[in-house]
C-alpha cells in the first residue's frame, strides 16, 4: 500500500512544475531598494532646494525690510525737520502766516503723505491751516481725544512727538506729528503735520514692494494699526519685523512675504517623487507578479514539455509526424529504436523513407498516397519495413491528422507498433487453434461441453455433433444426449452442487449403450472449471462398438488359440521336421550313390567306402533323432475326448473361417439336423479339421464365379455309432487319380501349402476311429465326408 | 590345378551336405571346392574361375538368391544350380526367372543332380570357349590400320572392291592390297570367315 502511494506522489510530484528557485529573490528587492534610495535622495535634494529658497527669500526680505524701515524714517526724519525749522521760525517770530502758509502748503503738495500743516496753540486750538483748502483740518477746530493728550505730552515733554493713531475726517487712519515751539520757558504752541500713515506707507514703498510683501503697520503694544493688503499671507515664515525709530512713538513694521504659487507648491516636487515612487513601486510589484506568473507558467510549460517529450522519447510506439507533403518533421525515440535511423537521419526527408525496403517500394508508396489523401484505414497499414542493418520486421501503422493550435491541419502523424512479435504469437496461436481444432475434431471420440446448472451446450466437436446433431451447440445437453447419458445417480457427484474449490472433479467413467444406435460409448465426464469461470461437465465419448466386437472376438479367438495351440505347433513342427529331415536324409543318398558309383566303375580305396559308409550311418541317426523329437511332440498332445455339439464345433470353426469366407465372398450354408446327437471328441482337433476342410473349400472355389462360391456345411447320424459331416465346394474339383495323394503327407496343389494339412486331417478323424474321404460332386467340386462316434457308444 | 580346369563349387551351411556332396562328385572323377557360407564364396571368387555352382537356397546370413544377385552384379558368368528344401520351390522358379541355370530338389535323386551338372559344365565350356574366341578376333581387329579397317567394314557390307575404292577415293590395286593384308592379319582365308568373325564380336 505505501509503495502505492509514493508511487502515486511520485507520478503527480512529475506532473506538478519543481518548486521555484529562491536564488531570484534578492534580486526582484534590488529594484525596490533602488527605487527607495532615489526617491529618498530626490526628497533630499527638494528639502535642500527649499531651504535653500526660503534662506534666500529670507535675506532678501530682511534686506527690503531695512531698506523700508531706512525710507520711511527718512521720510519722517525729513517731516521732523521740516517742522523743526517751522517751530524755531515761529520761536523767533520771524513767520508769518502768508509765509507760513507757502512754505507749507509747498511742503504739503511734494509729500502727499501729509494732509496738512497746522498750528496749534497750547490749549488745542487750530490757529493756521495749511494748505488753505485743506478739509483735514480747520481754523479754529479744538483738538481732542487722543490727538490733544499728545499735545499735552509733547508739550509737557517738550519734545517732537507722534501721536497715536486715530480715524481721521475721512475716516482714515491718521496721526500727528507734533511738534511744540516754546519761548524761553513758556509755551507758543505746537506744529502739527497731519499725516496718513497709509499714504506714506504707500508713497514711500514702491509698489513691486507691495506686491510682494504684506506690510503690517503695529504699535508698541503690537496692534495692528494699518497694513498695505487686505489679503493676510497664512504663511508667515518669511517674514520680519522692524522698528521705526520715531521719538515717543514707537511703531514696528511686520513684513511677510507673499509665496509665488500656493501653499502646496513647495510639496508638489515630493508630492511628485511619492507619487512617481508609489507608481513605480507598484508597476514593479505588478511587473514581478507577472514575471512570477510567467515564470509559474513557464516551469508548468516546461514540466508538461518534459513530461511530453520524456512520455514521447519511454513509449514503445514509434511516433512520426510528416507535414503534408509528407517530409517528416519529427520521429520519437521509439521510432529510432525500431528503425535503427538516427532522429537527423530522418526528419526532414520525403518519401521514399530510408526504412523502406526496395522490394515493398510501390506498395508503401501507395500506403503513404493514401494516407495522405485523408483515406487511411482505421485499423492502420501492416506493413514489412527494413531496419538499418537490412533486417525486415513487421509493423502496424496508425496514421490521424496533426492539428496544430489554430485548429488548423499541419500533417499527419503516425504511430508505428511492431507487430513482428504480436504476429508472430497471433500466427502461433492461430496455428496452434488450428491445430487445437484439428485435433479435437479429428478425434473419433465426441467431446463436448455443457454447462453444469443448465445444461447448455457451449462446446462440441466434429464427432459429437455426427452422432446427435450438427445443430446442438447452444441447446440442453440434458436432451440431446438423453439417449446416451448416464443416470444421475450414477454420478459421482451432483454436478449442480459442486463449487470452485471442487473442481476439477471426476463425474463418471463408464460405459453407456446409445439407446437408438446401440453403439457402445466409453463415457469419461468430469467437471473443469470453462474459460469463463462457470461450472461446466466436459463429456468425452469414445465409440467402442467395434472394439467391444473386437474385443469379444478375440477374448473367444483367444480361447480358441489356446485350445488349438498345440495342434498349430504340431503343424509347424511337421513343417521345419520335414526341412530338417532334407538335410540328413540328402546326405545319405550322396554317399550311398558315391560308393556304388565307385564300386562300380572297381576304382576306390576301401577305407574311403567305410568312411563314407560311417558318415552315411551318421546321417541316418541325426534323422532318428529328428524322427524321435516328433513323436514326443506329438505324445504331449494327448486327445481329450468329451461330448460335445457339432454344431458349437462348427460355430467356433467358422468364426475363423467367415474372415477368410468374407473376403472371397463365399457363402456358407450351414445345415444341421435339430436332433443331432453330440459327438465324443477332442474338439479342438475336430474344429482344426473343420477350419482346414472349410479354408480348402473356400480356396478350391478361387477360381469359382461369385455367385456360385458356396459351401454347404450338413451331418446326418448315419448309424448308431456314427455322424457323418459333409463339407461340399464348387470348387475346380480333383482328377480321380489325385483323390487318394491329397491325404499322403507333403503333397500339395496350392502354391504356398505345405501339404501336410489333410494327411494330418486324416490322422485325426483315424484317431477318433472315424473316416475322411473325398468325393468328386456331379455338379462339380468336390466333397469332404468324415465320420466321428457320438456319446452313446462311446468307448473306453 | 590349373586355371582353366572346371571346379564343381559347393556353397552349403550344413557340413554333412558338403561332405557328401564331395564324396559323391569326386566319386565321378570332378574337382570340387566347398564353401561354408555365401560371404566365404565371395571372398574366394575371381573373373577366371570356371565350372558351376551348387548353390544351398537356405543359409543363414546371406542366402542362396542375394548370392545370385551379387554375382549377377559381379559379371559372374559361372552357371549356377540351386538346391532347394521343400516350400522353396517358388523362390527358386523365381531365381530361374531371373537367369539362374539349373535348381533341383532336396532330397534329389543323384542321377538328377549329376545330370544338371553336366549340363552346367557344358554350358559353361561353351561360354568360355566362345569368349577365348572373341577375344582372340578382337585383338586380331586390335592390329589393323585404321585404312585397313575402314576397307574391311565396307567389304564386310558386301561391297565390290571397284566400289570400295570409290567410296574410298582409292585406287583398286591398293584395295586389293588391303583386303589381303585385312585377310592375313584376321586369320581367315575366305570372305564369308571374315564376316563370321566380325559379326561375332559386334
Amino acid at each position: 500500500m505505501a509503495e502505492h502511494r509514493r508511487q502515486a506522489k511520485n507520478q503527480s510530484m512529475f506532473i506538478r512544475p519543481p518548486p521555484r528557485q529562491p536564488r531570484q529573490t534578492w534580486l526582484w528587492l534590488a529594484p525596490y531598494a533602488a527605487i527607495g534610495i532615489f526617491a529618498l535622495a530626490m526628497l533630499i535634494v527638494t528639502a535642500l532646494l527649499q531651504w535653500r529658497e526660503q534662506d534666500t527669500a529670507l535675506s532678501a526680505l530682511e534686506g527690503d525690510m531695512h531698506w523700508a524701515g531706512r525710507t520711511i524714517e527718512t521720510r519722517l526724519h525729513g517731516h521732523q525737520d521740516f517742522l523743526t525749522e517751522l517751530g524755531r521760525e515761529q520761536e523767533f517770530r520771524q513767520l508769518t502766516y502768508e509765509a507760513f502758509q507757502v512754505k507749507a502748503s509747498r511742503y504739503v503738495r511734494d509729500n502727499p503723505e501729509i494732509s496738512a500743516i497746522i498750528w496749534v496753540s497750547t490749549d488745542g486750538k487750530v490757529e493756521w491751516v495749511a494748505p488753505n483748502e485743506s478739509t483735514a483740518a480747520f481754523v479754529g477746530e479744538q483738538l481732542t481725544g487722543t490727538r490733544l493728550i499728545a499735545l499735552q505730552e509733547a508739550l509737557r515733554t517738550r519734545r517732537l512727538l507722534f501721536s497715536a493713531d486715530y480715524r481721521g475726517a475721512d475716516q482714515r487712519r491718521a496721526n500727528d506729528l507734533i511738534l511744540p515751539v516754546q519761548q524761553g520757558s513758556s509755551d507758543l504752541g505746537a506744529f502739527i503735520a497731519l499725516q496718513s500713515l497709509e499714504t506714506l506707507l504707500r508713497v514711500t514703498l514702491p509698489a513691486t514692494f507691495t506686491a510682494r510683501y504684506s506690510l503690517t503697520v503695529v504699535d508698541a503694544d503690537n496692534r495692528e494699526l494699518l497694513s498695505n493688503s487686505s489679503v493676510k499671507p497664512t504663511d508667515r515664515r518669511i517674514s520680519g519685523s522692524f522698528n521705526l525709530d520715531l521719538p515717543n512713538n514707537p511703531l514696528g513694521l511686520n513684513i511677510v512675504a507673499y509665496r509665488g504659487g500656493g501653499a502646496w507648491l513647495p510639496y508638489l516636487p515630493a508630492a511628485l517623487i511619492v507619487i512617481l515612487t508609489l507608481i513605480a513601486t507598484a508597476t514593479l510589484f505588478q511587473l514581478r507578479r507577472h514575471a512570477w506568473r510567467r515564470a509559474e507558467t513557464e516551469e508548468q510549460l516546461r514540466a508538461a514539455y518534459a513530461f511530453r517529450q520524456a512520455m514521447s522519447q519511454s513509449l514503445v510506439t514509434g511516433l512520426r509526424a510528416i507535414d503534408l507533403e509528407g517530409r517528416i518533421t519529427f520521429v520519437n525515440a521509439a521510432f529510432c529504436r525500431m528503425t535503427g535511423f538516427d532522429e537527423a537521419e530522418l526528419v526532414g526527408v520525403a518519401p521514399p523513407y530510408p526504412y523502406w525496403p526496395p522490394e515493398e517500394f510501390a506498395r508503401l508508396q501507395n500506403n503513404i498516397d493514401t494516407a495522405l489523401a485523408g483515406h487511411a484505414p482505421a485499423s492502420g497499414f501492416e506493413m514489412r519495413i527494413m531496419r538499418k542493418n537490412g533486417e525486415r520486421f513487421d509493423v502496424r501503422l496508425y496514421f490521424s491528422p496533426l492539428i496544430d493550435a489554430g485548429g488548423k491541419q499541419i500533417g499527419w502523424i503516425a504511430s508505428m507498433n511492431d507487430i513482428t512479435e504480436p504476429k508472430r504469437i497471433r500466427v502461433e496461436l492461430e496455428r496452434a487453434h488450428e491445430r487445437f481444432a484439428t485435433v479435437i475434431d479429428g478425434l473419433d471420440t465426441a467431446v463436448h461441453v455443457a454447462d453444469a446448472l443448465n445444461g447448455e451446450i457451449l462446446f462440441a466437436n466434429r464427432a459429437f455433433q455426427h452422432i446427435f446433431g450438427f445443430d446442438t451447440v447452444g441447446r440442453d445437453s440434458s436432451l440431446v444426449t438423453a439417449v446416451c447419458r448416464p443416470p444421475p445417480e450414477a454420478l459421482n457427484r451432483d454436478p449442480a452442487d459442486l463449487d470452485a474449490a471442487d473442481l476439477p472433479c471426476e463425474l463418471f467413467d463408464g460405459e453407456i449403450q446409445h439407446a437408438l444406435s446401440g453403439h457402445w460409448y466409453h463415457l469419461h465426464e468430469r467437471a473443469i472449471r470453462w474459460v469463463d469461470g462457470r461450472t461446466v461437465r466436459v463429456q468425452i465419448a469414445a465409440d467402442i462398438t467395434d472394439k467391444k466386437h473386437i474385443d469379444e472376438v478375440n477374448l473367444q479367438q483367444q480361447k480358441r488359440l489356446e485350445q488349438t495351440s498345440r495342434l498349430i505347433t504340431m503343424g509347424e513342427m511337421a513343417s521345419s521336421l520335414a526341412h530338417e529331415l532334407n538335410q540328413p536324409l540328402s546326405a545319405i543318398a550322396n554317399y550311398c550313390a558315391g560308393c556304388i558309383k565307385r564300386m562300380q566303375a572297381g576304382n576306390y580305396k576301401f577305407e574311403d567306402l567305410l568312411s563314407a559308409m560311417q558318415k552315411a550311418s551318421d546321417q541316418a541317426e541325426r534323422a532318428g533323432k529328428i524322427i524321435r523329437r516328433m513323436r514326443d511332440m506329438v505324445k504331449k498332445s494327448d486327445p481329450n475326448r468329451q461330448p460335445v455339439a457339432l454344431a458349437q464345433l462348427l460355430d467356433e470353426a467358422r468364426a475363423f473361417a467367415d474372415i477368410e469366407a468374407q473376403r472371397t465372398g463365399t457363402q456358407i450354408v450351414v445345415d444341421l439336423p435339430e436332433n443331432l446327437p453330440k459327438i465324443v471328441v477332442d474338439r479342438i482337433m475336430i474344429e482344426q479339421v473343420l477350419l482346414n476342410l472349410i479354408k480348402n473349400g473356400i480356396e478350391a472355389m478361387h477360381d469359382t464365379p461369385f455367385e456360385r462360391r458356396r459351401l454347404d456345411i450338413n451331418a446326418r447320424q448315419i448309424d448308431e455309432r456314427l455322424v457323418q459331416v459333409e463339407i461340399a465346394d464348387n470348387g475346380h474339383g480333383l482328377p480321380v487319380e489325385d483323390v487318394e495323394k491329397i491325404f499322403t503327407p507333403f503333397y500339395t496343389t496350392k502354391q504356398e501349402g505345405m501339404g501336410i494339412g489333410l494327411a494330418i486331417c486324416r490322422s485325426i478323424i483315424e484317431f477318433h476311429h472315424g473316416h475322411l474321404w473325398v468325393e468328386a460332386r456331379h455338379e462339380g467340386g468336390t466333397v469332404f465326408r468324415f465320420t466321428v462316434p457320438i456319446e452313446e457308444i462311446a468307448d473306453e | 590345378m590349373n586355371e582353366h580346369q572346371q571346379i564343381i563349387h559347393v556353397v552349403d551351411d550344413d557340413e554333412a551336405m558338403r561332405d557328401s556332396m564331395t564324396w559323391l562328385l569326386e566319386g565321378e572323377g570332378y574337382a570340387v571346392a566347398c564353401y561354408d557360407s555365401a560371404g566365404s564364396f565371395l571372398a574366394a571368387r575371381n573373373d577366371r574361375m570356371r565350372g558351376c555352382i551348387v548353390l544351398d537356397v537356405r543359409m543363414p546370413e546371406m542366402s542362396g538368391l542375394e548370392l545370385h544377385e551379387k554375382l549377377e552384379a559381379l559379371g559372374s558368368r559361372l552357371p549356377i544350380i540351386f538346391v532347394t528344401g521343400h516350400g522353396d520351390v517358388p523362390m527358386a522358379v523365381g531365381a530361374l526367372q531371373r537367369g539362374a541355370c539349373d535348381f533341383i530338389e532336396k532330397p534329389f535323386n543323384n542321377e538328377d543332380l549329376l545330370t544338371r551338372i553336366r549340363r552346367a559344365l557344358e554350358l559353361d565350356t561353351q561360354r568360355s570357349a566362345r569368349q577365348q574366341r572373341d577375344s582372340a578376333i578382337a585383338q586380331r581387329l586390335e592390329q589393323l590400320t585404321q585404312r585397313e579397317r575402314e576397307v574391311m567394314q565396307l567389304v564386310v557390307a558386301g561391297k565390290l572392291n571397284k566400289q570400295v575404292a570409290d567410296e574410298l577415293d582409292i585406287s583398286m590395286k591398293t584395295v586389293e592390297a588391303h583386303r589381303a593384308r585385312v585377310m592375313e592379319k584376321m586369320g581367315v582365308r575366305t570372305l564369308a570367315e571374315l564376316v563370321k568373325a566380325v559379326m561375332s564380336v559386334n
